[in-house]
């Protein structure tokens, strides 16, 4: 690590317009990651606008403020209402929620918070550390390699989603095949344009994404939306006890490193983060018959480890511009839109703009503690706001979003499109984030492809020329066969968890 | 059931023109390589989806009952509208069009004074926050 560069991002982050932006950014961030149903994917995308015209390094440091504030606020609402933000916060609802019944709320607050502190915090140091020796050692990949890559990536995310994995290939190869209209780079061929100049450049995969996210989840959301309940409840003092806090310590140190190294990991993310975070803590604790009851440990140790997720998942998509999830995808999406391109050259030709966002991270997460203790009253009324009239207003975030890409009205019928294709993939239970991924690294992927067969003249033999390609190749097919060992693990675990519940029904 | 059983056809089916779709030379292999598998896996998901025939899709019956199916039209509809006319009227007027129709219609004409004070607010924020601070030049 050297020093100087550290230094220097240091001085940019620490810039009064900067510290700014990561303070709006991790209140809206938490605002929006607060409202059910919507996450830091939705988050992001419908807040990308408002970085169009700032300066890269800015705009970074405001996406990943965006970003991990919507993780924060994610566990808001699970906590208060029991309703995921997104995936990540599940794990917050089993001890969240139930100690919020308890009277308890303002406590739990404050310790996912400190343990969402606490975990970001760790694992922005193992970013410190980790990135730029992966960086350097992604330099020496070759066309053949990211390929690989990219398939390993698009194969662990399909993988991850446990027991659909057959939509989840449909929902990636309709991303690749999305990826392929518009010129082609290498020949200039037009492809699957349908005579339409519009779609010459390809399709913008913001507004695919803008589409699904912002306008798909609205939509969706309109499914229950009579029904959504309303419930009031007391706070009151936002802070832990000592007791309470000498039992989430353990938890909450261990559960960081936990999640940062899943969050490294192509495909996987907060949720499995949190839920790997909740189980290891639970099988680990005295007092398991406690957990799900509004047990302290278990609030804090999921909460710990999908924020430091979500620290570890800028790392791939920072040193090798291959994002793991589908926030990072929607990032990534936004940082080449802002001319910047993450992968390895990022270090060498940028290090201020990297080490300006590791030092935002820090600065980031102070902040969010502090808005998530100190302003959780006006959160709290936020979360009040009806539905009803939050979701127009995303629905208008999204149209304008849209229009500032291209300033073509054109591209609004493309956001309903895809906003009415979102909601069927939620309705018919597609994975989204497969598809997002796709479309993201599709275009890349082909060209690397395509390059990795000229440069060996035509044989496909050059997949597995090298120690590294081979490697992938083997992960690729490992990733594959996951679901086949998670079924294996659930089904051990659900005999135990309905021992545990005949248990507990006559005990 | 019925959406169900023409959606997965209709996947299915997208996929069949594709397969011949494309160039010659080298732009062919990858998006015909990817049909293949596409056609591959709708099939895999076809018959998959045949066999749960029987079972109900809860969220399909939601998305045709009730309020659901006209808020979802509408709200697409008044985004068409939109489109339409954002150029014509201009980004304050239509947007606080658009955004007071969807609140009307959603939220309820009971709620009528929110509905204005939300429309008119965040517009006129909106319109302020992207063209003066950011620089976005809007119709």
């Amino acid at each position: 690590m050297d020093i100087n560069s550290f230094m220097d991002g240091l001085s940019i982050a620490l810039q009064p317009v900067n510290i700014m932006w990561i303070v709006i950014g991790g209140f809206l961030g938490t605002v929006v990651g607060m409202l059910p149903g919507l996450g830091p994917a939705t988050a992001v995308a419908v807040l990308i606008p408002i970085t169009f015209s700032m300066n890269p390094v800015s705009a970074i440091i405001l996406m990943a403020a965006i970003y991990y504030g919507a993780m924060y606020g994610g566990s808001r609402s699970s906590i208060l209402l029991n309703t995921p933000g997104d995936g990540s916060a599940i794990a917050a609802t089993f001890d969240g929620y139930p100690m919020a019944q308890k009277g308890q709320a303002g406590p739990a607050l404050a310790i996912s918070a400190v343990a969402s502190f606490i975990g970001g915090i760790m694992a922005v140091f193992g970013f410190l550390f980790l990135a730029e020796p992966l960086a350097n050692f992604a330099l020496k990949f070759g066309p053949a390699e990211y390929f690989l890559l990219m398939l390993l990536t698009l194969s662990a995310i399909v993988a991850l989603s446990v027991g659909k994995m057959v939509k989840g290939f449909l929902a990636m190869m309709i991303g690749l095949a999305l990826a392929t209209v518009g010129i082609d780079t290498q020949t200039g061929v037009y492809r699957f344009t349908m005579g339409i100049p519009h779609f010459s450049d390809g399709i913008d995969f913001l507004i695919v994404i803008i589409g699904v996210y912002a306008i798909g989840e609205v939509l969706y959301n309109f499914l229950n939306i009579d029904q959504q309940k309303k419930e009031k409840k007391k706070v009151g003092k936002v802070w832990f006890s000592k007791d309470q806090w000498k039992r989430s310590k353990w938890p909450i140190i261990r559960s960081g490193p936990i999640g940062f190294l899943i969050g490294v990991l192509p495909g996987a993310g907060g949720t499995i983060a949190s839920m790997i975070g909740y189980t290891t803590q639970k099988q680990l604790a005295k007092n398991p018959e406690e957990y799900g009851e509004g047990a302290v440990e278990g609030l804090a140790a999921p909460e710990s480890s999908n924020n430091a997720a979500s620290v570890g998942a800028m790392i791939p998509l920072l040193t090798m511009g291959i994002p793991g999830s589908g926030t990072t995808a929607v990032m990534l999406g936004a940082l080449i839109m802002l001319g910047l391109r993450p992968g390895p050259l990022l270090f060498e030709q940028q290090p201020d703009t990297v080490w300006a966002l590791i030092n935002s991270m820090f600065i980031g997460n102070i902040a969010l503690v502090i808005i998530n203790i100190l302003l959780v009253g006006l959160l709290v009324k936020i979360l009040d706001t009806p539905a009803k009239v939050l979701y127009p207003i995303i629905v208008l975030l999204a149209f304008i979003g849209t229009y500032t890409l291209s300033y073509s009205t054109i591209d609004f019928f493309l956001l309903l499109i895809f906003g009415v294709f979102g909601l069927f993939m939620k309705v018919l239970d597609f994975p989204i984030a497969p598809l997002v991924l796709a479309l993201i690294v599709g275009a890349d992927m082909e060209q690397n492809f395509r390059m990795a067969v000229l440069s060996s003249s035509g044989s496909l033999g050059i997949f597995f020329s090298s120690g590294v390609s081979i490697a992938l190749m083997i992960l690729t097919i490992l990733s594959l066969c996951y679901p086949l060992i998670i079924k294996l693990v659930n089904k051990k675990r659900n005999n135990k968890n309905s021992a545990e519940e005949k248990f507990t029904k006559t005990s | 059931m019925l959406i169900l059983y023409s959606i997965t056809f209709l996947i299915a089916s997208f996929n069949l023109p594709k397969a011949n779709l494309g160039n010659p030379n080298a732009p062919m292999y990858f998006p015909a390589g990817l049909s293949i598998f596409m056609l591959l896996f709708s099939l895999i998901y076809f018959i998959q989806e045949l066999k749960n025939l029987d079972k109900d899709n809860e969220y399909i019956r939601q998305i045709i009952t009730g309020r659901t199916p006209k808020l979802i039209g509408f709200t697409i509809l008044f985004g068409v509208v939109y489109a339409f006319v954002f150029n014509i009227l201009g980004f304050l007027v239509s947007t606080v069009l658009y955004l007071g129709a969807l609140l009307f219609y959603i939220n309820g004409r009971k709620k009528w004074l929110v509905n204005i004070v939300v429309t008119l607010s965040f517009s006129i924020i909106s319109w302020y926050a992207f063209s003066e601070l950011l620089g976005v030049s809007l119709p």
